[in-house]
């Protein structure tokens, strides 16, 4: 699963507690861009920075 | 003083000799990355069990197979004596006994960046041959197989070789013809895919010695399963892939060369960066963190933190020269949070 993030330029990885950048030659954002492409969609970002609460 | 040289052999004047593969320059001739196992940031020697991801065991390494939980990979797993000039090996343990239908596939694999792999010229008239060497240790005798294949894993080779005495180190050298057609990367993508294979049906191998169009070749047909024997092992070390057809003795680099090399791929953090503030209307800590290399891509940052004080944790502004740790305050007054040991940094092809 997959959350909007406040920072910039990427998105939340929520089972790796990770920031995947959008890089075209990052595997994980590949991995993202398919996880889309299957009509998913990130969780919206928290109001706050809180992904790691 | 004199020397000759007749094709990859020099001669001394002393009659001693030494070997160069053809068209490997000096410093760099083996394209393996950790191809003697000493480097393991993410486990340190611990053992992981195989699941369906590709799972990094030491530093490059991956492990993976089609059904989960077939085997365990550990570096000097079995602490056996490594072989003579080298302290470390990948060792691999079967769980079960595992009989591989046509769908199913094991294997050690290194993905190797097209940048490094670029002057063999797969894919082009000019493709250099390669020869393979390394060192292996199985308690089950028999012929064995892996193949070599390109970034999209439609262009491959499968290649055999015997192990001949149970339990016992024998050393074993591969040439393979490089690769007139196909396409294969010359960038920061995969290169080439190095595969060590454990066990694998049908749709996953192929018949050895020659390159072929086919999806997703992990081994040669009729291999040996590693996966197929409770309890067996497979114990490989001091891997080597150069351009020729010749090898040559193993290129250990300096430690701390190795390490950088590695690092390019992944690191992990091994000091706590603490990050206070005091909000007095929305501010925010950042703290910049260097990479210790230049990464191969912008790399995934884990983002754990602990010993919060009124404040969320978080990273931004990844490069492939370091990223940005942050905190965020949720209260008026002090804030604080730390950026814990052990966060990954990781950009593995």
């Amino acid at each position: 699963m997959y959350k909007k993030s406040n920072y910039n330029n990427n998105v939340y990885w929520v089972e790796q507690s990770s920031y995947i950048p959008f890089d075209p030659a990052n595997t994980d954002y590949q991995a993202y861009l398919k996880w889309l492409s299957e009509g998913n969609t990130p969780l919206p970002a928290d109001t706050t920075a809180e992904e790691n609460k | 003083m004199s020397i000759a040289i007749s094709g990859s052999t020099i001669t001394f004047a002393d009659l001693t000799t030494q070997t160069t593969a053809a068209g490997s320059g000096a410093g760099f001739k083996n394209r393996i990355i950790n191809g003697d196992m000493r480097i393991d940031q993410r486990n340190a020697g611990a053992s992981i069990t195989q699941t369906t991801a590709n799972d990094f065991v030491v530093d490059r390494w991956n492990v993976t197979g089609s059904v989960a939980s077939k085997f365990t990979a550990q570096r000097n797993a079995g602490s056996v004596t490594p072989p003579s000039g080298y302290t470390n090996y990948l060792g691999i343990t079967s769980l079960s006994s595992f009989s591989v239908s046509a769908g199913d596939y094991f294997r050690i694999m290194q993905p190797i960046e097209g940048f490094n792999v670029s002057d063999f010229s797969f894919g082009t008239a000019s493709a250099l041959p390669i020869t393979l060497s390394f060192w292996v240790r199985a308690s089950i005798t028999g012929t064995y197989g892996g193949a070599i294949s390109n970034a999209s894993q439609a262009r491959g080779y499968a290649f055999t070789y015997s192990v001949s005495s149970s339990n016992t180190w024998e050393q074993k050298t591969i040439t393979i013809p490089g690769d007139t057609s196909g396409t294969w990367l010359t960038d920061n993508g995969v290169g080439i895919y190095l595969i060590i294979g454990l066990g694998a049906g049908s749709t996953f191998s192929a018949a050895s010695g020659s390159w072929i169009t086919q999806n997703y070749i992990n081994t040669a047909t009729g291999a040996t399963s590693v996966v197929g024997a409770n309890g067996a092992t497979f114990y490989i070390t001091g891997v080597q892939l150069e351009a020729g057809s010749t090898a040559t003795d193993f290129e250990r680099g300096p430690i701390g060369t190795e390490l950088a090399l590695c690092q390019r791929y992944f690191w992990k953090t091994l000091q706590p960066v603490q990050l206070d503030g005091y909000n007095v209307g929305g501010p925010i800590a950042y703290q910049y963190i260097c990479n210790p290399t230049t990464m191969r891509a912008t790399p995934t940052v884990s983002s754990n933190f602990s010993g919060q004080l009124s404040a969320t944790g978080g990273v931004t502004n990844i490069s492939v020269h370091g990223f940005q740790a942050v905190t965020t305050p949720t209260a008026g007054g002090v804030f604080r949070a730390t950026y814990n040991t052990g966060n990954t940094i990781s950009i593995e092809l």
